[in-house]
């Protein structure tokens, strides 16, 4: 079948996050190729979430939000997603619905006309609360995630039901399936995609499935075939690795399976360009096409995981247990009910198996993070937990402790803790970061709004040059190429 | 409505200029070049050249037809008329519109209405501006009247004039007599219109402009211009914000600029020019031009905004991006118009082989131009090289940066002003800001 196929990119907030940790592209950076990226012709670009939000100001000391309101005046034909877990904003704590409600209208107020929502059990309910309160913001699209895994409760019929469930909410105008393992195989696709479809009503579905060992590029050629509307893509250096398949690679591929992409391929290539640059000039590493890993369908834990976890091993002198550990990770996982593999629930699961491996017996040592889990206040588990190990937990003195813990304070005496008449922008960061982040961030003034990969690295040897005064005269050769600066005798102005 | 592919109907630095912001915002620019241009800097930047006739601008640069027809040729969504030429003529606006191609400027009727100078005043009078004393002449006596009762001096300016050409002083009726027929034959073969007006000739004036920008709705300023420094009523050097004018007079130009836009519900770049009377403490409007302007650099300085891409943004049918309050204007600005000219034989032209150009570069520091070592400057056009801007955190800053940068510029093979701009930014009275337009006749006798 041939088919006319939207192409989401996702660089600026999930590329960043999977292959420079997050911290990468400030607002100029952003600005620096938003025009183009408009003119591309994606059906909407994965913008922020609440980690990038923080970051801007933790990190980069810059608004979040005036960064959204610039980005969305120079694209303004490109909707920018905003991607939400539920009931968080910014801090791991839980908020109360009221809050998120008002987080969900400054987003949509500053700029966000589309919201992907996903829920790390897949809890339709919480779905459907979510989508509830950002259609009441004003959102002109909710995309609602199909979180995908492997586990005994994870197969065809499932999903299936789950996306009836979500697909008859007025407040959910398309679903996406979310592999953020990149577990995905073409096979399983071919099962998978039509058993969802045939239970969406007419309703349009996505596919973002992670490079991570190496099966998405595959995957997305069925997912042509099989009636998916989009498919979620990175550009250049933001692509491969653990983050999503290359723009280019998928446009090229789509193209030989003579389906249509309607985008501006020399756009496209600028894009790509651009970024490749930028990764040059700031030092930063391009994503690798990745080697296929059997292993990594049973344990399941990403990269980054698995290197934290090594490391931890090794501190302990433990090293010639991790094969041990990671069988005991798919345990907990099992006993946990399928927790899937993304945020937080990897980090939850590998240091439970830490102590099970360690202790006496299992579950001898809880985390508080495992015990919030047990006592539902994540959400509601994918399947049911392990009775034995419930009861373990249960029996635990701080089970009863955490059990008491009051519910997120409401929006009324949140805003009683800071000064009255700043924004509600400037409270939704007050409310989720600590003040002296929030004051430097106010501090730093507007951020810098040029940005120019192709000068920077003249401009790192022009201010190196300036602390060398003994460099008289520098030249750089080579084909087509010729570079000489001579000093003034004059002092010279400041260059930044 | 999207723009990706771009006709730019002008040449030199104007259209150098507006295919960096294409590179920028990924649209594709292709240069409408006359047979003189096609290799030049610009045709080499550009995506596409496709060449609009022979070198004279009569049957390149200022034929419509051959614009249009190349705009559709190349499958334009919009044509950058730039500025001269073709840029503030209606015909070309409504011809663009009628070929369902986007006009990058005002509407046809806006174009209209502030081409024919007598029209813009009348509609700077409705809007409540103040206007310099004056009126329409149709012939030699109802001249007279006019003069006798608005006062000697008077300035003679034709009707579809602009840029500053065209214009005589008169001090006494002999004067008049003499300078009224040629105005009028001047007028009639350069602007196709022999009417010409007369009005009061401020002795000790300056010229300040006030950037606007519009939507068709919503119409904003982006501060002031000091363009004083000229020279036969040719700008040489800009500044931005003009310098040493009170608060409440800089506000009252502003708010005079905006309520002439808003009366046209202005769509686009446009500039407000004023007088300013600095014997009266008044300012009286003098016109309105309504396009990109040459000096619009220095107000870009200062607003850090790419007035090019905000153009784009008007013709793509989007609102304005920028609101009022947001908008913040910081430090100061000024431009240097290099030509080549041979500033101390009467500014005559000198076209020719550019052997040496070098420019000077950094911090605060922007070159816009559009020749490079080896360049041919065709005697067809007009003689502007480059212009060299700085922008500094206050006014003697960036004069200090200018003069550094024009010390460290070297142009070789054609005459060029150059040096004569070095010797302005040294003169004393320059440097204390606010001169009037009649400074540069003094300066230029002191030369000698």
């Amino acid at each position: 079948m041939m088919a006319k196929i939207e192409l989401i990119d996702v660089s600026i907030r999930d590329g960043n996050q999977c292959l420079w940790g997050a911290v990468a592209l400030d607002t100029a950076q952003i600005l620096g190729i938003a025009p183009v990226l408009d003119r591309v012709g994606f059906r909407a670009l994965d913008f922020t979430s609440s980690t990038h939000m923080g970051i801007a100001v933790r990190n980069h000391r810059q608004d979040p939000w005036e960064r959204i309101r610039m980005v969305r005046a120079a694209m303004p034909n490109t909707p920018l997603q905003f991607i939400g877990t539920g009931l968080r904003f910014i801090s791991w704590d839980v908020a109360a619905p009221e809050f998120m409600q008002l987080v969900y209208e400054r987003l949509v107020a500053n700029g966000i006309p589309r919201f992907a929502i996903m829920d790390p059990t897949n809890d339709a309910e919480a779905l459907l609360d979510s989508a509830r309160m950002i259609r009441k913001a004003g959102a002109d699209e909710v995309v609602a995630a199909l979180t995908f895994t492997l586990s005994e409760v994870h197969d065809d019929a499932y999903y299936a039901a789950l996306a009836a469930r979500l697909s008859r909410s007025p407040h959910i105008d398309r679903l996406y399936i979310k592999d953020p393992s990149g577990l995905l195989t073409a096979e399983r696709a071919r099962t998978f995609i039509p058993a969802i479809r045939a239970c969406m009503g007419g309703m349009e579905l996505e596919l973002h499935s992670h490079c991570t060992i190496g099966l998405s590029a595959q995957n997305y050629m069925v997912a042509a075939e099989t009636g998916i509307a989009a498919l979620q893509v990175a550009l250049g250096p933001l692509a491969n690795g653990s983050s999503l398949p290359d723009a280019q690679r998928v446009v090229a591929n789509l193209r030989e399976m003579r389906h249509t992409v309607d985008v501006d391929d020399r756009l496209l290539g600028a894009a790509a360009e651009y970024f490749s640059r930028l990764a040059l000039a700031e030092n930063l590493p391009a994503g690798a096409p990745q080697d296929y890993d059997a292993s990594y369908l049973r344990h399941q834990l990403a990269g980054g995981v698995m290197s934290t976890t090594r490391r931890q091993l090794a501190e302990l002198g433990l090293e010639h247990r991790f094969a041990e550990l990671l069988q005991e990770v798919a345990r907990v996982r099992a006993d946990l009910g399928y927790p899937i593999m993304v945020t937080p629930y990897p980090q939850m699961v590998c240091s439970q198996a830490l102590f099970n491996l360690l202790g006496t017996e299992r579950y001898s040592n809880v985390s508080d993070q495992v015990i919030r889990y047990v006592l539902g206040k994540f959400g509601r588990p994918s399947a049911a937990l392990d009775p034995n190990v419930l009861d373990r937990i249960m029996g635990h003195v701080r089970t009863r402790e955490i059990a008491q813990e009051g519910a997120p304070p409401d929006l009324a005496q949140l805003r009683r803790r800071f000064k009255p008449g700043i924004s509600d922008d400037e409270f939704l960061l007050r409310a989720t970061m600590p003040p002296q982040q929030v004051d430097a961030m106010i501090a730093s003034g507007p951020a810098p709004v040029h940005y120019n990969p192709r000068v920077r690295p003249i401009l790192k040897l022009l201010a190196e040059l300036m602390s060398r005064p003994a460099v008289a005269d520098l030249t750089v050769e080579k084909p087509d190429f010729r570079l000489a600066l001579h000093r003034s005798p004059r002092e010279p102005e400041h260059v930044r | 409505m999207i723009v990706r592919r771009l006709l730019i109907a002008n040449r030199g630095e104007i259209a150098v200029r507006v295919i960096r912001t294409c590179r920028r915002l990924g649209i594709t620019p292709i240069l409408a070049a006359s047979s003189a241009d096609l290799d030049s800097v610009a045709a080499r930047l550009a995506h596409e050249v496709v060449c609009l006739g022979p070198p004279r601008s009569l049957d390149s640069y200022l034929n419509i037809d051959a614009v249009v027809a190349a705009a559709v040729r190349v499958r334009a969504d919009a044509v950058h008329p730039g500025y001269g030429f073709l840029a503030e003529n209606p015909r070309l606006a409504a011809a663009c519109e009628a070929a369902g191609i986007a006009f990058v400027g005002p509407t046809p009727a806006q174009l209209a209405a502030l081409g024919d100078k007598l029209n813009a005043r009348r509609h700077a009078v409705a809007a409540g501006l103040p206007v310099v004393p004056g009126g329409e002449a149709d012939d030699l006596e109802s001249a007279r009247t006019l003069a006798a009762a608005i006062g000697y001096p008077v300035l003679i300016k034709a009707v579809a004039g602009g840029g500053g050409r065209g214009m005589r002083h008169a001090h006494t009726d002999a004067e008049l007599e003499q300078s009224l027929p040629r105005a009028m034959a001047e007028a009639a073969a350069a602007f196709g219109d022999g009417r010409i007006y007369l009005e009061r000739f401020v002795t000790a004036g300056r010229h300040i402009e006030v950037q606007l920008l519009g939507d068709g709705a919503t119409v904003i300023h982006l501060g002031t211009r000091d363009c004083s420094i000229q020279r036969r009523y040719q700008k040489l050097l800009e500044e931005a914000p003009a310098p040493g004018l009170a608060e409440d007079l800089r506000a009252g130009m502003e708010a005079a600029a905006i309520a002439l836009g808003r009366h046209l519900g202005y769509r686009g770049l446009g500039t407000v020019e004023f007088l300013f009377d600095c014997e009266g403490g008044r300012f009286y409007f003098l016109e309105m031009n309504a396009r990109i302007q040459v000096e619009h650099p220095v107000t870009e300085a200062i607003c850090g905004r790419d007035l090019v891409e905000e153009q784009l943004a008007v013709a793509e049918g989007r609102r304005l991006r920028l609101s009022q309050d947001t908008v913040r204007l910081a430090g100061h600005a000024i431009e240097c118009r290099l030509n080549a000219e041979d500033w101390l034989d009467g500014f005559r032209p000198s076209p020719g082989r550019v052997t040496c150009a070098r420019f000077a570069a950094g911090e605060g520091i922007r070159l816009d131009g559009h020749v490079q070592a080896d360049s041919q400057i065709p005697p067809y056009y007009d003689s502007l090289l480059a212009k060299l801007i700085v922008h500094g955190p206050d006014r003697p800053a960036a004069l200090a940066r200018m003069a550094g940068a024009l010390e460290r510029c070297e142009i070789g093979g054609v005459a060029n002003t150059l040096p004569m701009h070095r010797a302005l930014l040294a003169h004393p009275a320059f440097a204390a800001g606010g001169v009037t337009t009649g400074f540069f006749e003094r300066f230029m006798a002191e030369q000698a």
